[in-house]
């Protein structure tokens, strides 16, 4: 949740992946979470790293890309598209300075609205844990803490 | 969208089967590459039977030397190590091919892959599955049992039903005007050059997508190709009589996947079952109209910030992108172009540039970031 500690997390996410029309309020917030805000897209292979950098900066505690699950892409691709960018094995990747622990993907499917707020509850425990962020702190970038996967990990 | 439905099935199925393998190996994701898997296969089989097949039908004399269609089969069966398992994996591959492409045009229908800037997919997929199906068919003509004398005599009785052009079609597909030896060597090159003609279909099917997935994980293709093993072993192929041109045969065993043309023969009309043939493939052409959507608004190219790096003309999934020279007032040497009839307003390649030089005209990205930069700090 926000509060003095932590800003706020963004949510990237393509809006053929998990369903979250009836769990936003006006200001696109989560219901269940309001610290929780939520940004739509045609597809996650649109999603800049420049708009997860662009978060990290104004201030955002993390950002969760959320894309259809791997395979299933409507577009084709653009779900592969964005993990690999996330994860520097295509162009354009994420600045080195991005603090990994604080970017997360999941790759769901429309119906699987539960599973989403679930994963997302959990991420947003472990970034209170990290504390508050510490936006544009020029130095390398952290390995991802014992038991975190990185994003293309994350299997639904 | 009237498939809304049968798509959250599809999506419900799919994830169930996630659950079990994980998404790495769902045949589901896959589902284009599995007749592909299958061609292959038959190109292979079909490579084999073809050495010791021998396309004619002499039986003018009865004797233990007899060679024609029917005891060259009977030999690659009986005689050849493993080529009873050859003809078997060939025959049965082709029925597999047949239930895969079915799949994959059932899940491209369910979840709605088959309209707009797919078109070109969804039209050469409808002409490679007639073809396909056309194909097997020769296929049943070649073994000469008394099966294939009747299915040769009821396609030229149907062909006689088309007005103009239908005589002339019957002596392309005779050879002549009667059942010779030439016939046979007619039916072996139709089955064998227009499986190869397949390939271009392939191509033109393939030609708008960028990287096509055209194999599965190879423990995907490893079951498939024991599932067909295992059929070739349970069901075991068995030619009929040897054809003989003075008799009548009447009845024959239907393969559901290729012969339900002749099924429909029996009880049609040749003019009706051709109307029948030539309405169901013009309503699979059409049902990308049927729907209406708002049509796509194209990416928009911002020549002024183009470097011409061609990142996102190499991760566009339908090659909508090309690269051209750039104008002499250009400090670059390259720059992106739309072709706007095969784009899908994906955003990917707003996702690969760097350089804010590509936007999607109804959602910028310039306005994306704003929003995201005020909801991180609001």
């Amino acid at each position: 949740m926000a509060d003095a500690n932590n800003g706020k997390v963004i949510t990237l996410v393509c809006e053929r992946s998990v369903d979250l029309q009836d769990r936003i309020d006006e200001n696109g917030c989560l219901k269940e979470m309001p610290g929780v805000s939520v940004v739509k897209f045609p597809c996650s292979g649109m999603i800049q790293p420049l708009m997860v950098e662009a978060a990290l900066k104004a201030g955002a505690s993390g950002v969760i890309i959320c894309g259809c699950q791997i395979g299933d892409c409507y577009y084709r691709e653009g779900n592969k598209m964005i993990r690999d960018r996330i994860l520097g094995e295509r162009p354009p990747g994420l600045k080195k300075t991005v603090d990994r622990r604080r970017v997360v993907g999941f790759w769901l499917a429309k119906p699987q609205v539960a599973r989403f707020l679930s994963r997302a509850g959990e991420f947003v425990a472990q970034l209170q844990q990290l504390g508050p962020a510490e936006t544009a702190a020029p130095k390398p970038a952290p390995k991802p803490a014992a038991g975190e996967k990185p994003p293309a990990a994350e299997s639904p | 969208m009237y498939t809304k439905p049968l798509n959250e099935a599809t999506l419900k199925l799919e994830q169930g089967i996630n659950a079990l393998v994980s998404s790495k190996y769902n045949p589901f994701y896959y589902h284009g590459a599995l007749p592909q898997f299958y061609l292959w296969v038959l190109y292979l089989s079909g490579l084999l039977l073809f050495a010791y097949y021998i396309p004619t039908i002499d039986n003018a004399y009865d004797s233990d030397k007899l060679i024609n269609a029917w005891t060259s089969v009977d030999y690659i069966t009986n005689h050849i190590p493993f080529g009873a398992i050859i003809r078997g994996i060939h025959r049965y591959a082709g029925d597999a091919m047949v239930v895969t492409i079915l799949l994959h045009m059932l899940r491209v229908w369910f979840t709605d892959r088959y309209r707009q800037y797919r078109i070109v997919e969804w039209l050469s997929g409808v002409v490679l599955l007639a073809l396909v199906l056309f194909i097997g068919q020769t296929g049943y003509y070649l073994v000469w049992d008394d099966r294939s004398l009747l299915l040769t005599r009821m396609t030229c009785s149907a062909l006689d039903a088309i007005p103009l052009v239908g005589q002339g079609i019957k002596t392309w597909f005779l050879n002549g005007t009667e059942v010779t030896n030439y016939t046979m060597a007619n039916f072996l090159f139709i089955h064998i050059g227009l499986s190869f003609t397949l390939l271009f279909g392939l191509w033109i099917h393939y030609v708008r997508m960028t990287r096509p997935v055209l194999t599965p994980p190879p423990v995907i293709n490893y079951i498939l190709f024991a599932l067909l093993l295992l059929v070739v072993a349970w069901f075991p192929i068995e030619s009929g009589k040897m054809a003989d041109l003075n008799a009548q045969p009447t009845s024959f065993e239907v393969d559901w996947f290729f012969l339900w043309p002749y099924w429909l023969l029996t009880f049609m009309q040749p003019a009706i079952y051709w109307l029948a043939l030539a309405a169901g493939t013009v309503v699979l052409c059409l049902l990308p109209y049927f729907v209406r959507t708002k049509p796509v608004e194209p990416a928009e190219v911002l020549e002024k910030n183009c470097t011409g790096c061609s990142l996102c003309a190499r991760d566009c999934p339908y090659q909508a992108i090309v690269m051209v020279p750039a104008p002499v007032t250009s400090r670059f040497k390259l720059l992106a172009v739309v072709k706007p009839y095969r784009c899908s307003a994906c955003g990917v390649c707003v996702g690969a540039c760097a350089f804010d030089a590509i936007d999607l005209p109804n959602m910028l990205d310039s306005d994306i970031t704003a929003q995201i930069k005020s909801l991180a700090q609001g």
